[in-house]
């Protein structure tokens, strides 16, 4: 009899997988503390970026008590930002009931250019500051970056680069009141609400806001183009020259985040205005609900808006409404 | 025992080629949905949504199945280019034509028809959706 040692030679194969997985792990050993100035950063704020509001980051720096102190800490923008735009002077820590309580580390953040700087004024070893950088027009559409630096006292730095960050290109307003009494004429153009006792420019009123009530049909809170049919229009009389005629979808359920202010993770951005379609849409929304909101094309095309309903009170007969603005044109 | 391994390998090779060859006796439309021997024919519910997918409806739809039509009421102020009809059917029952998306009932001179299909593909009724919309 032969032996055929080829034919064995996927059974060693095997034996040896199996005491190769069966091989005892390395004990866990417990990292060694680097013994230098520390510093990491992340980003607090969520969704997209809109000129004039903010993005805000946690900048934690540390180095052993035996090493020496915290000196300053400082970012740099690669756009300058907005006059907002500070680096806390406190230290945040949470306490046992959950609330952020500020420990004072030096004098408020000086702006130069595009470098923020808060030096420290008491002896301490680690600190977490916030940073919020008020993003300006001039970073509409663009990407910003930021280079994040702290010193110590025994003369080390260290940097932490966050970014790059886009900056939409579109416009918000928040918390624009409209009342059946007065102030009633939104403008997409302006993102302002203009009064009906004062003298507005009729070119630039995009909607109607009304309050009514009817025995036989529900209308209550709603928003007319000038142009819209005159039943829609009820007993409002539309300013002599008034004529755009906004094309309108409702929405529902769509509570951005940044207009709403309530724990939904739903945000709107840039992209979202040019998927809208606008083909046999109407120019008016009868019947406002509360969290409601509606995609708006103006007229000339030039925007597309979408208005975000935050209150809605039947008995002042008013509404707050937030605006979220894309240039189209 | 070699020969013996062999031969009910091949045994169990044919039954698997005999089994995978048995004809399929559950006979599916164009659609690809089963044909049953259902002969119920008939829309049980219609609903009509707004381009923020919330009801238009302002009444219960009433529907008559003898004479094919289902009258539907809609809040004032209700644009009929681009909403979106949802009919509830008797089991099995599919609808001609599809309702792929918003639809446009604007033309309340000429209502839309839909015709529903039984679950044996044997009985058609159509139905006329007459909608009327609420006034001041």
């Amino acid at each position: 009899m032969t032996i055929n040692f080829k034919s064995y030679i996927p059974f060693f194969a095997g034996i040896v997988l199996l005491f190769a997985a069966c091989s005892k792990n390395d004990d866990y050993a417990v990292p060694t503390p680097k013994n230098q100035l520390q510093n990491d950063c992340i980003k607090r704020s969520l969704g997209p970026n809109v000129v004039g509001g903010y993005i805000e980051f946690a900048y934690a720096m540390a180095i052993p008590k035996a090493k020496g102190k915290l000196v300053s800490a400082q970012v740099e923008a690669s756009i300058p930002g907005g006059a907002g735009t500070y680096l806390e002077n406190r230290s945040f820590y949470t306490n046992s009931s959950g609330v952020d309580v500020p420990v004072k580390i030096g004098d408020p953040s000086v702006t130069n250019g595009n470098v923020t700087t808060t030096n420290f004024t008491v002896d301490t070893n680690a600190a977490t500051l916030r940073f919020f950088y008020q993003a300006p027009d001039a970073a509409r559409g663009k990407q910003v970056s930021f280079t994040f630096t702290a010193k110590s006292s025994n003369g080390e730095t260290v940097t932490y680069k966050m970014g790059p960050y886009s900056v939409s290109k579109m416009d918000m307003a928040l918390d624009l009141g409209v009342t059946d009494a007065d102030s009633s004429y939104i403008s997409i153009a302006d993102m302002k609400v203009y009064r009906r006792s004062q003298p507005v420019d009729p070119a630039k009123i995009d909607l109607i806001y009304m309050y009514r009530t009817f025995t036989t049909v529900t209308y209550k809170h709603a928003l007319v183009a000038p142009a819209a049919p005159k039943d829609y229009l009820t007993d409002f009389v539309v300013p002599a020259g008034a004529t755009n005629d906004v094309r309108l979808v409702k929405a529902f359920n769509l509570r951005d985040q940044q207009l709403a202010r309530l724990p939904y993770g739903i945000f709107i951005d840039d992209p979202d205005f040019l998927a809208q379609d606008f083909t046999n849409t109407p120019d008016y929304f009868l019947n406002i609900k509360q969290e409601a909101g509606a995609w708006i094309e103006t007229a000339d095309g030039k925007y597309r808006a979408y208005i975000y309903f935050n209150v809605v009170d039947d008995t002042k007969k008013r509404m707050t409404i937030s605006i979220k603005r894309y240039t189209m044109k | 025992m070699k020969k013996y391994i062999i031969i009910s390998a091949l045994f169990m090779a044919c039954i698997s080629i005999l089994s995978g060859c048995k004809k399929d006796d559950t006979p599916v439309d164009e659609d690809g949905l089963l044909i049953t021997t259902r002969t119920d024919c008939y829309v049980s519910n219609f609903e009509l949504l707004g381009p923020d997918f919330q009801t238009v409806r302002s009444k219960a739809p009433v529907i008559d199945t003898a004479a094919g039509t289902i009258n539907q009421e809609v809040l004032y102020g209700t644009d009929l280019r681009s909403v979106w009809p949802q009919f509830s059917l008797a089991q099995d029952c599919k609808l001609n034509p599809k309702v792929t998306g918003k639809t446009d009932f604007s033309d309340l001179a000429n209502p839309r028809q839909y015709t529903v299909i039984s679950g044996n593909r044997q009985i058609r009724k159509t139905y006329k959706v007459i909608i009327t919309v609420q006034t001041r």
